[in-house]
């Protein structure tokens, strides 16, 4: 007899809750535990799927791809389509685990032989890595195809063929061996039966495939054919088993002929019912079909009730200001009542005009603003125009003046050095020149020392 | 295992197909195989004549080389060539460390050393073969051979 936590527990099932599984599971060894259930479940919890998920790193290494890959995605040190490609200095790429076990052992590219080391690599165009990532390879565990950068994810979560931990983990047994998801739904599955077919015991997980490869009795022979059937999947060749009796395809109609599945097709010529048959079934597909249609138009049908109810609501609010206009469909006032369906297209249509006659007047008003704008514009331009060329003409004469000072002032100071040669000091009022010819005052105060420095 | 993955590729590229005067004797396990190759020419040293190499593959090949002989069985002698020593042990850089690239592969070995054969007219063995062949004790990869000349 197992141990009280070797009882199947279904997840589906509450927990704490008085569970008899002796009918319902198919390999419940005969006798119950004598420990109350209730005590038993205590520490269940429903386990969530994704909390039984383990890691599994794939080898990307190891896995089949799916037809060739193209040459220029194979790492030439590994042979393998490219693992974490990275690009070297001299335009090769490798893996990165490949190149850097290379350069550990010879500072040179293994392709041309140039000096290289572990600076002169990097990360390979993203191109490289997109064409890589959507390869198609077979999953390690169920032998589909998906997209290469895929593969760990569905391993992981979603593939039925990998292990997870055994959902009874969270039992009172605290089980720790790991089981396929496929069969992860039906608790823990690790406790000795008996095989039905040849009564050795064995654990229940293992119990699938014994049943199907290594079990000595796994084959009996058809009742019906006498062909050497598994036994586990009896069931399943009685459905296709040509000599089990099968009722006329159209038994449900009335025919109360039965023959072997083999036998059938030669009932069907003579079969009373062979005309009301068929067309009993096209009208049952016809009728399926309408019920169908009826479904789906009934609900149409009272989607856009929902929405006239609302847009008459809405027509009474009408006055009420654009943005309190809300279209969604959760504002729907309950209280509106039902007309019919014209109305509501008439209605439609008056609010597009109502909006278009409203467009119309705002941009009727925006072009009278744009011109009011226009002229307010001008008006206040002109002044300053004016102003400015005032301005202009003064800077003019101005300009006049200070010419007129400068060529006066160069006069002055040719007709003083050239006549009398004494001392430059004389000539320093010159630099203190009025701050309103500044540059003029600069240049000379320049070329007044100059000139002195030649005198001396 | 990193040698066993890479040489499982390329037992089964050498299943498919090999260049002509290349075929596999064994492969069995991942640490030894033996080809035999032919010169294709016409070359009088080694017409009619076919010979065996043995390969021995380390833990960490491609990245280190294989170590490359040729093996004397009775019908299979060990081809006359200034780089062959009469034991088998083959000076060619490329299967030393300092020349080797974990780009080449068995086969591209195998041609390497059937165009080293093909393009040999000395009828000799290695300056100091006997002496070479009496006292060598150390694998084939850690003797520093001098490659003094690339054009045999
Ligand atoms: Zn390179
Ligand atoms: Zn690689
Ligand atoms: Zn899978
Ligand atoms: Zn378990
Ligand atoms: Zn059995
Ligand atoms: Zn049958
Ligand atoms: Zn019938």
């Amino acid at each position: 007899m197992p141990p009280a936590g070797h009882r199947p527990l279904d997840p589906s099932l509450p927990p704490s809750t008085e569970v008899d599984n002796d009918d319902r599971a198919p390999y419940t060894p005969g006798s119950s535990s004598s420990l109350s259930s209730s005590s038993l479940y205590k520490h269940l919890r429903t386990p969530s799927t994704s909390s039984l998920n383990i890691r599994h790193p794939v080898d990307l290494r190891a896995i089949t791809y799916d037809g060739a890959v193209d040459e220029n995605l194979v790492c030439p040190i590994c042979r393998c389509p490219l693992v974490d490609p990275v690009l070297t200095e001299c335009d090769h790429i490798f893996c990165r685990a490949c190149i850097t076990d290379a350069l550990s052992n010879t500072k040179l590219c293994p392709i041309d032989r140039s000096p290289l080391d572990s600076d002169g690599v990097s990360r390979a165009p993203k191109m490289v890595h997109n064409q890589l990532d959507s390869l198609k390879a077979k999953c390690p565990c169920c032998a589909s195809s998906f997209a290469r950068s895929m593969l760990e994810n569905h391993v992981e979560k979603y593939c039925p063929e990998a292990n997870v931990k055994c959902p009874g983990i969270y039992s009172e047994k605290y089980c720790k061996e790991v089981v396929k998801r496929r069969m992860s739904g039906r608790g823990c599955l690790h406790y000795p039966v008996e095989c039905p077919d040849c009564k050795e015991t064995l654990l229940l997980v293992e119990m699938e495939e014994h049943r199907e490869a290594s079990c000595n009795e796994k084959l009996k022979a058809c009742e019906h054919c006498g062909v050497n059937i598994l036994r586990c999947k009896e069931s399943e060749h009685h459905e296709e088993c040509p000599d089990v009796i099968r009722p006329c395809n159209w038994a449900e109609y009335g025919c109360q002929h039965e023959a072997k599945r083999t036998d059938l097709h030669l009932h069907a010529d003579e079969c009373s019912f062979k005309l009301v048959g068929p067309m009993a079934d096209t009208l049952k597909k016809e009728i399926k079909l309408l019920r169908s249609d009826m479904r789906s138009l009934a609900e149409t049908n009272h989607l856009q009730e929902r929405r006239i109810k609302f847009l008459e609501s809405a027509q009474r609010a009408s006055d009420r200001p654009m943005e309190l206009m809300d279209l969604s469909l959760a504002n729907l006032p309950e209280s509106a009542n039902t007309e019919p369906l014209d109305s509501g297209h008439e209605y439609l249509l008056s609010l597009l005009e109502s909006q278009q006659s409203r467009l119309s007047q705002l941009s009727n008003e925006l072009t009278d603003f744009q011109g009011k704008n226009t002229m307010m514009l001008l008006n206040e331009t002109i002044p300053i125009k004016n102003e400015l060329s005032e301005l202009r003409s003064t800077q003019q004469v101005t300009c006049m003046h200070v010419r007129w000072l400068m060529r006066f002032r160069m006069q002055e100071n040719q007709r003083r050095f050239g006549g009398s040669p004494g001392p430059g000091p004389s000539g320093s009022p010159d630099g203190g020149g009025s701050s309103s010819d500044l540059p003029f005052s600069r240049r000379l105060s320049d070329s007044a020392p100059r000139d002195i420095i030649t005198k001396l | 295992m990193f040698a066993t993955k890479r040489l499982g590729k390329e037992l089964s590229k050498i299943h498919g197909s090999l260049p002509p005067g290349i075929t596999l004797v064994t492969a069995e396990g991942f640490q030894e195989w033996l080809l035999d190759i032919r010169v294709l020419d016409e070359n009088p040293i080694y017409l009619n004549q076919t010979y065996r190499l043995k390969f021995k593959f380390s833990q960490s090949y491609p990245i280190e080389p294989p170590e490359v002989t040729f093996v004397n069985t009775t019908d299979r002698p060990i081809p006359i060539h200034p780089h062959i020593y009469s034991n088998g042990i083959i000076c060619l850089d490329l299967l030393g460390t300092q020349g080797w690239s974990p780009v080449q592969n068995v086969e591209s070995i195998c041609m390497s050393l059937q165009s080293m054969l093909t393009g040999n007219t000395k009828n000799e063995r290695p300056e100091g073969d006997a002496h070479f062949v009496a006292s060598n004790r150390r694998r084939p990869r850690d003797i520093d051979f001098y490659y003094h000349d690339n054009t045999v």
